[in-house]
């Protein structure tokens, strides 16, 4: 009788253990690949850039997320496994990173919802699907897991947010619309190249550079900060914004600007008469930081700022310092690539109100694959871009706005 | 004799269980530091005092703001988690751990933010199986999440 007894509740009991442990494990598993799916589909989202090489870069940069070269990284089954490694019993693939242009075609599960995958330039989100073989130990002892493994899989989507109302590590360069009513580009065309001059007053108006369609007069908004203890030089501190944008801060106030948050100019970079043919110091010291987006090596008048041989080691040089008439030809790591606030009106007295954020791409000087000081009014050209490429920080509450660039977030 | 064997059984389901949910908790925990540090500004992962980095570990162990609050995991410390910062190099082509250094990731010197960050456990989790009469010895969990850094 006893034997007939075990012989029933065997099975019974092994269903049972196979629902407390493998079922357990098989979630737990889940939410590992769905950890390493995340982690994949942002480092995508990331690389979105707007450019051709874009879909190939954020590809390379999603496998980033699960290389295990040094130990570390996402893996799965009690971080026990490498994800898309064969272990001969347990197989795990990763799926070619797919994009789409649109958030609801990524997010759609079948072909297409309202557009389809896309490759290059056109990409703005990322879907990663990732599968893995989930081991079985007491389902793997009845005819229902015979295999002794079952395949799990995760996908997750990631891309551009909605535009954002709060922008930081952005640029201190504001300009004015070209027309106001228009919400998309403020009356700026996409892939034109113009010249950004510093404000000045009276005649003559300095000249559009070579190969610009128009010069575009901007002004430095202040974020100087009397407290900054580190590279607290106000010329430090030009050249730092100049250089990689608004340095991080605890305070949004410090490091970020708001739509419709009112500015004023940054007092020691005042206008100066056209005729005088010059920029203030300070206005200097700030494009000596554009400068060195394209050259580590800082010239001769960037001398004067304070600490510039150790400011000049922060960031990288672009690694695409070609001159472009098409911005998804753009191979580089994003540092000619400027976000800068769109402000109702150029003031040199009073408050400026932030509209918008767009970007630029900083053209290299004329003939040259570097940005000279040699021009008047702090001239360069840059390429209008619109706003296709995610910021690394900001905040989406505060303002009502349908343009402007967002940020990489994850989606599904 | 079956019953020996049933405990057994038993016993060991119980505590595979809690091994299971003991990672998935860590797992959780170290999840949610990664979020939470991969999407803040101004974080300085070379300061070991860091504000941010010390609300992260305490939200995400005691799932609360109060650093004295009971760890949702028994005995888990904010000195137990251990975050690392990498950045992507160019020229081997991998990941490689970003340095304390003006042109690392040392912000109190001037450096920037880094690529990704990784969320582990410093020496693991150990867990010892309890089934009586029998003396396991510790199993180290040592769950790990890299997420993106996709803050300034």
């Amino acid at each position: 009788m006893a034997i007939q007894v075990v012989v029933i509740l065997t099975p019974v009991l092994l269903v049972l253990m196979g629902l407390a442990v493998d079922l357990g494990r098989i979630y737990l598993i889940k939410g590992e690949l769905k950890n390493a799916a995340n982690a994949m589909a942002l480092s995508a989202a990331l690389e979105l850039g707007g450019t051709d090489q874009s879909t190939e870069l954020a590809t390379a940069a999603a496998l980033r997320a699960v290389e295990t070269a040094n130990g570390l990284g996402n893996k799965y089954d009690f971080a026990g496994l490498t994800i898309g490694q064969d272990t001969g019993f347990l197989t795990s693939t990763i799926e070619d990173t797919q994009y789409f242009d649109t958030a609801s075609a990524a997010i759609g599960e079948g072909e297409d919802i309202s557009g389809s995958a896309v490759s290059g330039s056109a990409a703005r989100h990322a879907r990663v699907t990732l599968r893995a073989d989930a081991p079985l130990l007491f389902f793997g002892l009845i005819p229902l897991g015979f295999e002794r493994k079952t395949p799990v899989a995760m996908r997750s989507v990631a891309g551009m947010s909605a535009p954002l109302c709060t922008a930081c590590g952005i640029e201190a360069i504001a300009i004015a619309p070209l027309a106001a009513d228009d919400t998309v580009d403020f009356g700026f065309v996409r892939g034109t190249r113009y010249t950004l001059g510093y404000q000045c007053t009276g005649a003559p108006v300095p000249a559009a550079l070579a190969n610009t369609s128009q010069r575009i007069p901007y002004l430095l908004l202040d974020k100087n900060n009397p407290e900054a203890t580190l590279f607290a030089d106000e010329s430090s501190q030009l050249y730092r914004v100049g250089s990689g944008g608004l340095p991080a801060n605890s305070s949004e106030a410090r490091a970020c600007f708001q739509i419709n948050s009112t500015h004023l100019l940054w007092a020691s970079a005042s206008v100066l008469a056209c005729s005088a043919g010059g920029v203030q110091n300070s206005v200097r010291n700030h494009f000596c930081g554009l400068q060195s987006r394209f050259d580590s090596v800082p010239i001769e008048a960037c001398n004067a700022v304070a600490e510039v041989g150790t400011l000049s080691t922060v960031f990288p040089v672009d690694s695409d310092v070609n001159d472009l008439d098409d911005y998804a030809a753009y191979t580089g790591n994003r540092r000619r690539v400027i976000t800068v606030p769109i402000v109702d009106a150029l003031a040199a007295t009073t408050e400026m109100t932030v509209l918008g954020f767009r970007q630029f791409l900083i053209e290299p000087s004329n003939g040259t694959n570097v940005l000279n000081f040699d021009t008047p009014n702090a001239r360069f050209p840059a390429m209008y871009i619109g706003s296709v490429v995610p910021l690394k920080q900001g905040r989406f509450s505060g303002c009502s706005i349908s343009s402007g660039p967002g940020r990489a977030v994850l989606l599904r | 004799m079956l019953l020996p064997l049933l405990f057994l059984l038993l016993f060991g389901m119980v505590e595979l269980a809690r091994i299971s949910y003991t990672y998935y908790a860590l797992n959780k925990i170290l999840t949610t530091v990664a979020s939470y540090v991969g999407s803040r500004q101004a974080v300085n992962f070379c300061d070991d005092g860091d504000a941010t980095v010390a609300i992260a570990k305490t939200f995400a162990i005691t799932g609360g703001n109060d650093p004295a609050g009971a760890p949702l995991v028994p005995n888990l410390e904010p000195a137990n988690i251990r975050i690392g910062i990498e950045r992507y190099d160019a020229a081997s082509d991998s990941l490689a751990a970003c340095e304390c250094s003006v042109t690392g990731c040392d912000l109190a010197q001037g450096g920037t933010a880094p690529g990704y960050v990784v969320v582990s456990l410093a020496d693991g989790y150990p867990v010892r199986l309890a089934v009586p009469f029998v003396n396991f010895e510790p199993i180290i969990l040592r769950p790990q999440i890299r997420m993106p850094y996709a803050g300034t």
